[in-house]
Parts: structure tokens; C-alpha cells; sequence
């Protein structure tokens, strides 16, 4: 019997959803965010007010920041445990899979108040308990890019291979290993940058003020300008996503084989 | 890099054992390799041959027993501070380094100065004739490249002993045989004491100075390549080294079989046997002649198969009450035989190894 060629159809209906889920609100968005007082004509109106706002750069730069510690903590952890967990600890790779998952499972204010109760005392209270809750929910994500990416490379070789030469265990990760899995350490950083830098609700729930809980405030006052700082924090991820990835890949670049 | 830039180092087992759980993968292995030695460790899957090896280069602990490199005890040193190289069967070169750059590695965690380690790279490039290849990355080489940039990076940092973890077996057949000669060609030059292991007889028979033949982690016989084919200790060597027909036969006095209505006379063993005893005899097949079929102390039977090997074509012939029997007859006279036709043959050799059936 001849197979049904899904490959058309498919290509079609996923078209249609990215228009109707992403292109057309993403349009209207940008329309609306150019719309004058009173939603009349075109103009920087609306981007002009946000850029002025009471608590814009603040909140901005809290949440990169916090992002950003987040993220670097993340790799600090997960990188080395990850390699642990696939070199020596098979046998607990099942625990910290389970554990990776709570914190899909846990209700998010379960969460955040329990874990703050557990947070060391110097961090209490401080914005920088948010890294740990960022860290915490990206764990997920993060545990499952590194795990795959660890998968596809003879780990155990290029680890013997390192050690036998006579190389460190830093010198083996930073040298060998980082650069074997750079395209799981780069989905890792991506996903735990954008899922801190977007996260609402805890931020909310422990009363911190970071760019999300300063958008929900400001958007209360200016409708046009919420759907300017929409776009706003929609171009500003792309972009800086955009440059992580090309960083990414220069770092990877090599000089071209003579051959 | 020459003879005189290294002393080279012996290397000792004593009495080494290594278990996982309630599995031996080494049983009290006693081996000493000699200054500049290649020396194989050859054995079935499973025999501990490449657990010796990796408690050598220190990535496995031993159980017991003690490692010494020149009389110094090395079971405590860690893999990275031991200044063996290793070559595996994957090659595991490192993915993001070019080949100048795998070869560099060592030296650069040994912190050697940027001029010397130059000099040293361009020196192994040469020695592995790839200087032309100092810029590609590993993806861009050929099996038999990579074993070879493989190869000069464990050599680069002179080690103590050369480790070879089946470095040819990932290698197609006409590859594998230049690899061989290369590896023995350098091994011999520098002069360095280098540990070899492989499940490939004649991979092992062809470069060793000695090879040892493991089973269930021990060392059955350690010999060079000739003595170990022609006096095997045990019938485990005797069958696992070489091609050996094993044939059911009969003890008919101390040191006497029948062996397909045959007299033989029997090597003595650590086996005893008493007359009338049912046995298993282990015939080489050059220990087999063809005769004419009017000889009426000769066994008969018929021609059953033919493989042709190059100068020699192995044949296969069917015997009542027997296995198959191999023998290996001149590639040129088997032209004569046919599939099917009657044959007639005797037991040459004088001695045969037996093992209780």
C-alpha cells in the first residue's frame, strides 16, 4: 500500500498555527504599540512613555542581573553534576531525574515558601533569593539539555583519554568537556536566562519588583504602553538570545582546515 | 624523539585481582613486562585482558595485588600523574581540537614551554607521517588517521608505558595491517615498553615480543608467539591460539590415544588420564597430511568444504563420528580436489594435547 506523503499537509498546518499563535498577535502588538494618544496615528508615543517610566531601568536591569547569576549559577552546578551523574553516578542518574521534575510538579507557592524557609539565613530576605528559585525552576529544562547533550559524546573515552595524558579534572571539563557539550551548555543557559528573566509569579509572590512585576503594575496605567513594553521585552529577548547564540557559535569557530 | 630521550621502564603485576561484586574479572594476574617488551595480553571477551589494562593506566582500581612501573608501587598514583599513554580502540581524540592540538594536550598539562611543545608536536606529526594534517580536526580523518594522531598523542609526553586498548579493531582490514607494522616500527625505534591488548591472535602473534594468553582472569601462558603456537601449556592456549581441531579420542595407556582408529602419543598435562578414559585431543591442522587412500593405517573420509586463504586453502573434511576436520593443504594441490571426493589422512604430529571430554 502507498504511504500517505504527510510531509506537505503537515508543513501547512504548522505554517497556519506559528501565523495565528505567533505572527498575527505579535503584528498586532507591534501595530498598537505605534499607536498615537488616544490610539490615533503612528507614533513613539507609547515608547517614549515607557523608557521614561518611574521603576523602567531598575527593573530591567534587576531582572538581567538576576538572570544572569541565575544562568552562570545553573551551569556552575548542573555542568560538573551532570558529568558526574554520567561518568560514576549511573545509579543515581533515576533520584536526581525525579528530583529535576518537582519543580514542575510542586505548586509554585508550595514552592516559594518552602524554599525560602530553607534558604540560608544571608539570603533571606535579599533579591538574590530569586537566583535560587530561577535555578530551581529551570532545573528541568536544564537537567534534560545537558543530559542529552552528555549522551550523544563518548564521554567516558574523552574523559580517560584526558586523564591519562595527564590532565586535571578542571583542565578535563574545561578543556575536553565544555567544548564537546557546548551546544547543550549553550540550550541551558538560553532556557534558564529566559525563564528568569520572565518569571512572574514567585517574584510576585515574595514582593520583589523585577521587570515582569513592574510591567503588570505599568500596564495598569497605560494600555498602549503595556503593548509597547510587550514588544518591547519580546525584541529585547530575541536580540539578546541572538547575541548569546552568535557568541556561542564564534566560540566554536575554528580557524579553516589547510588541507 | 629517540631511545636515548627515554628509559624505559618495566612494568610488573603482582598478583592483581580485580572483582566486581561476586565476577573475577581478575584473579591474582602475575606479569612483567621488560624494559622496551612488547608484550600482548590475549584472550576471549570477557577474559579480564582489558581490566589489567585499565589498572595499568590507573582508570580502574585493583582489588588487590600490587602495580609497579621500575619497582615503584603506582596503585595509589591517580590516572593523570602515572605517565602512561594510552591508545583506545575509539580513538577518543577530542572533537574541538585540531590535530596538532590533540597531540599538544598532554604536554600543555604537563606545562611545558610553548617552543618545546612546537617541537615536540612537529616531531610526532612526522613520526605518524601527518604533518599535513596538523590543522585538520578528527571528523576530517580517516579511521586509520585518527588511530595515528591517537597514536603520537600518547607518545608526545614520553610515557613510562605505552598502553594499546585494541587500537585496531575499530579499523578495516587493510588499515589494520599497516597500523600494525607502523605501531610495532615506532614501538621498536623508541624503544618503549608497551602493553598490547587484543582479542586478535594474529594481530598479537604479528608485532609482540611475548603475548599472553588470559582466561577467566588469569594469565594461562605467557610466551613468545612461536613457543606459545607450537607448545601450548594448556588446551584452553591450545585451541584458542591458532586454528586446532578438537577430536574425540580414547586413552588407551599413559600417555597413548586413539584418535580416529590413530595411535598418538599424548603431551603430559596437569591432567591426568587413565586408560580407557574418554578425551578430547587437540590436532593442529598442519599436523594432519594427506596420504594416499590405499594406506591402511590412514583415516578416511570426505571432502566436505574448501576455503581459499591465499597461499593455503583450508579444508574441511567430514569423518564418521567426528566433527568436521580441518587441515590446510597447499592452495595449488587443491586444485585436484573436488567437493564430495573420498580422502585419506594421518596424524603427523607426534605429540597432541588432550583435555577430558
Amino acid at each position: 500500500m502507498k504511504r500517505l506523503n504527510l510531509k506537505w499537509p503537515l508543513t501547512i498546518v504548522a505554517s497556519l498555527l506559528a501565523i495565528f499563535i505567533f505572527v498575527i498577535p505579535l503584528y498586532g502588538a507591534t501595530v498598537y504599540s505605534f499607536k498615537g494618544n488616544g490610539g490615533k496615528g503612528h507614533s513613539w508615543v507609547n515608547y517614549q512613555w515607557l523608557i521614561h517610566a518611574d521603576g523602567f531601568y531598575p527593573s530591567l536591569f534587576t531582572s538581567l542581573k538576576l538572570a544572569v547569576l541565575a544562568a552562570a549559577f545553573n551551569l556552575i552546578l548542573m555542568v560538573p553534576t551532570m558529568v558526574y551523574l554520567n561518568l560514576k553516578g549511573q545509579r543515581f542518574k533515576p533520584l536526581v531525574d525525579f528530583l529535576c521534575i518537582l519543580p514542575l510538579i510542586i505548586p509554585v507557592v508550595s514552592l516559594a515558601i518552602g524554599a525560602q524557609v530553607a534558604m540560608p539565613k544571608f539570603l533571606q530576605n535579599t533579591q538574590y533569593e530569586l537566583v535560587f528559585f530561577f535555578v530551581i525552576i529551570a532545573l528541568p529544562f536544564t537537567y534534560r539539555a545537558l543530559d542529552t547533550s552528555l549522551q550523544t559524546v563518548a564521554l567516558k573515552t574523552l574523559v580517560e583519554a584526558s586523564r591519562s595524558l595527564g590532565a586535571s579534572w578542571t583542565r578535563t571539563i574545561t578543556r575536553v568537556i565544555v567544548p564537546a557539550i557546548r551546544s547543550g551548555i549553550t540550550g541551558a543557559l538560553f532556557l534558564t536566562f529566559a525563564l528568569s528573566i520572565g518569571e512572574y509569579t514567585i517574584t510576585s509572590l515574595l514582593h520583589w519588583e523585577t521587570f515582569p512585576t513592574w510591567t503588570v503594575v505599568a500596564a495598569q496605567q497605560n494600555i498602549l504602553g503595556a503593548i509597547a513594553i510587550s514588544v518591547f521585552s519580546f525584541v529585547g529577548a530575541i536580540a539578546l538570545l541572538s547575541a548569546i547564540a552568535l557568541f556561542s557559535k564564534r566560540g566554536l569557530q575554528r580557524v579553516e582546515v589547510e588541507e | 624523539m629517540s631511545k636515548k630521550d627515554r628509559a624505559s621502564s618495566t612494568l610488573e603485576l603482582r598478583d592483581v585481582s580485580r572483582h566486581f561484586g561476586s565476577v573475577k574479572a581478575l584473579d591474582g594476574l602475575n606479569l612483567t613486562v621488560n624494559p622496551g617488551e612488547l608484550v600482548a595480553l590475549l584472550g576471549p571477551s570477557g577474559c579480564g585482558k582489558t581490566t589489567a589494562l585499565r589498572i595499568v593506566a590507573g582508570l580502574e582500581t585493583a582489588t588487590s595485588g600490587e602495580l609497579l612501573v621500575n619497582g615503584e608501587r603506582y596503585n595509589e598514583t591517580p590516572a593523570n600523574q602515572r605517565d602512561m599513554g594510552m591508545v583506545f580502540q575509539s580513538y577518543s581524540l577530542f572533537p574541538n581540537l585540531t590535530v596538532s592540538e590533540n597531540i599538544d594536550y598532554g604536554l600543555r598539562a604537563r606545562k611545558i614551554d610553548s617552543e618545546k611543545r612546537a617541537k615536540k608536536v612537529t616531531e610526532m606529526l612526522e613520526l605518524v607521517s601527518l604533518a599535513s594534517k596538523a590543522k585538520a580536526f578528527p571528523h576530517q580523518l580517516s579511521g586509520g588517521q585518527q588511530q595515528r594522531v591517537a597514536l603520537a598523542r600518547a607518545l608526545a609526553i614520553q610515557p613510562r608505558v605505552l598502553l594499546l586498548d585494541e587500537p585496531l579493531s575499530a579499523l578495516d582490514a587493510q588499515v589494520r595491517g599497516q597500523i600494525r607494522e607502523e605501531i610495532r616500527r615506532i614501538q621498536l625505534d623508541l624503544g618503549i615498553t608497551t602493553l598490547f591488548v587484543t582479542h586478535d591472535q594474529e594481530e598479537a602473534m604479528a608485532i609482540s615480543d611475548r603475548v599472553g594468553v588470559m582466561s577467566h582472569g588469569q594469565l594461562e601462558q605467557i610466551d613468545k608467539p612461536i613457543a606459545l603456537y607450537n607448545n601450548p601449556a594448556t588446551p584452553f592456549v591450545a585451541s584458542f591460539v591458532g586454528l586446532a581441531n578438537r577430536i574425540p579420542a580414547e586413552i588407551t595407556a599413559k600417555g597413548k590415544a586413539r584418535v580416529l582408529n590413530q595411535k598418538v602419543d599424548i603431551l603430559e598435562s596437569a591432567e591426568q588420564f587413565v586408560a580407557g578414559e574418554k578425551v578430547n585431543v587437540i590436532i593442529r591442522p598442519e599436523s594432519l597430511e594427506l596420504v594416499s587412500e590405499s594406506d591402511s593405517d590412514a583415516t578416511r573420509g570426505i571432502v566436505a568444504l574448501k576455503s581459499f586463504l591465499g597461499p593455503l586453502t583450508k579444508v574441511g573434511i567430514a569423518v564418521e563420528g567426528a566433527p568436521l576436520i580441518h587441515l590446510h593443504i597447499s592452495s595449488r594441490e587443491v586444485r585436484k580436489l573436488e567437493i564430495g571426493e573420498k580422502i585419506a589422512f594421518k596424524i603427523s604430529s607426534d605429540e597432541v594435547m588432550a583435555e577430558r571430554a
